[in-house]
């Protein structure tokens, strides 16, 4: 991807880029949660005002998606939605980068929701029961039915980690090619000839237009949406990890 | 119907014959012969893959949208449904598209 996308601003030699914006995304997560969490009050005013808004979102969502015993697991979602979110909006910053549009970051995020769900699941019901639901209600079909459960499982951290990476990426590279494209534009209208000047100067202003105006509120709400969804598949799979429990 | 089929058996041909000539053109920059078809694979696969996908997530949009307006009330859950069915359906496409950035940066095979 180098060839394409533009180093960020500041690196740290000897260490990915990716380990450096990740600690920054971390940094400024810790930041405002201190100042938000310093003086807490009754009735909240400013940014301990804002950020009870957010977490109460979290909550509304896990009492919607996993039911009444989703409350605990309030840390692990808002902390995984709340670092993707600002990964996601740090690569919009132009020199900065997005830790999530490396695979290794969104990686280890979905490595942590595989681990965290089994784990919750085998809590819940117990290693016997846990397993004895990955082979289907059928006795004659388990043999099947335990291989489809195991890849089907295994395929989750696949697609949530490759999800997340390929639309950071794919937007940082149309970015990328859209922003060469204009700088071409833009060149040959200031070239100084006929073509240039007829052609060049209407398509750079359209360009800069359609990025302005279209790419980066597209990029914005993009986003949003990712961590949404990272945040929303992982309730799927802690309330599908508990809820076989409550049905036998 | 039999002009498409020329058509496209021409555009093979072509896209056979075209990266030889231009691996030819200056040998020993790369070494192999995959590297052009590579690039034409990506392409091809993900204009494939996006299309299908653009199919799925239209019949999907479709149906939710029928659905809030039957029932608005259900309106957000419908919503989330939808969103998750979406994300669902637009990986199998980011699967291509990963694998295209992977024939086109990292060039397993020269």
């Amino acid at each position: 991807m180098e060839a394409i996308e533009a180093p960020p601003l500041f690196a740290i030699p000897g260490i990915p880029d990716h380990v450096t914006y990740t600690w920054v995304a971390m940094a400024i997560l810790i930041v405002v949660s201190i100042l938000a969490s310093r003086r807490l009050q009754l009735v909240p005013t400013g940014l301990q005002n804002f950020m009870e808004i957010v977490l109460e979102q979290f909550l509304t969502l896990l009492d919607d998606v996993v039911g009444h015993e989703g409350r605990r697991y309030l840390p692990l979602i808002a902390t995984l939605g709340l670092f993707i979110l600002t990964s996601n909006l740090l690569g919009l910053v132009p020199g900065l980068m997005a830790p999530t549009s490396n695979l290794n970051t969104t990686a280890a995020c979905a490595l942590i929701v595989f681990f965290a769900y089994h784990w919750i699941g085998i809590r819940k019901q117990g290693l016997g029961r846990y397993v004895r639901h990955l082979c289907g209600p059928v006795l004659w079909l388990a043999p099947l039915m335990f291989v489809v459960e195991i890849f089907s499982h295994l395929a989750r951290p696949l697609s949530l980690s490759l999800r997340l990476f390929g639309n950071m990426t794919g937007g940082h590279i149309l970015l990328a090619v859209i922003f060469s494209l204009t700088l071409g534009m833009v060149g040959w209208g200031a070239s100084g000839s006929l073509a240039g000047v007829l052609v060049g100067l209407p398509g750079s202003a359209l360009l800069i237009a359609f990025t302005t105006g279209f790419l980066l509120p597209l990029k914005i709400l993009v986003a949003f949406l990712q961590a949404f969804i990272f945040c929303m598949l992982s309730m799927l799979y802690i309330a599908g990890a508990i809820e076989e429990a409550e049905h036998h | 119907m039999r002009r498409v089929v020329v058509l496209s058996f021409l555009a093979v041909v072509a896209a056979l014959i075209l990266p030889r000539g231009a691996w030819a053109a200056e040998p020993g920059t790369s070494g192999g012969w995959v590297g052009p078809f590579a690039v034409i694979a990506a392409g091809i696969g993900m204009a494939i893959a996006s299309g299908l996908c653009a199919l799925g997530q239209g019949r999907a949009t479709a149906s939710a949208v029928d659905a809030m307006a039957r029932q608005p009330g259900a309106a957000g859950r419908i919503q989330t449904a939808m969103i998750i069915g979406l994300a669902l359906i637009e990986s199998l496409a980011l699967y291509v598209f990963v694998i295209a950035a992977i024939l086109l940066f990292v060039q397993p095979v020269k």
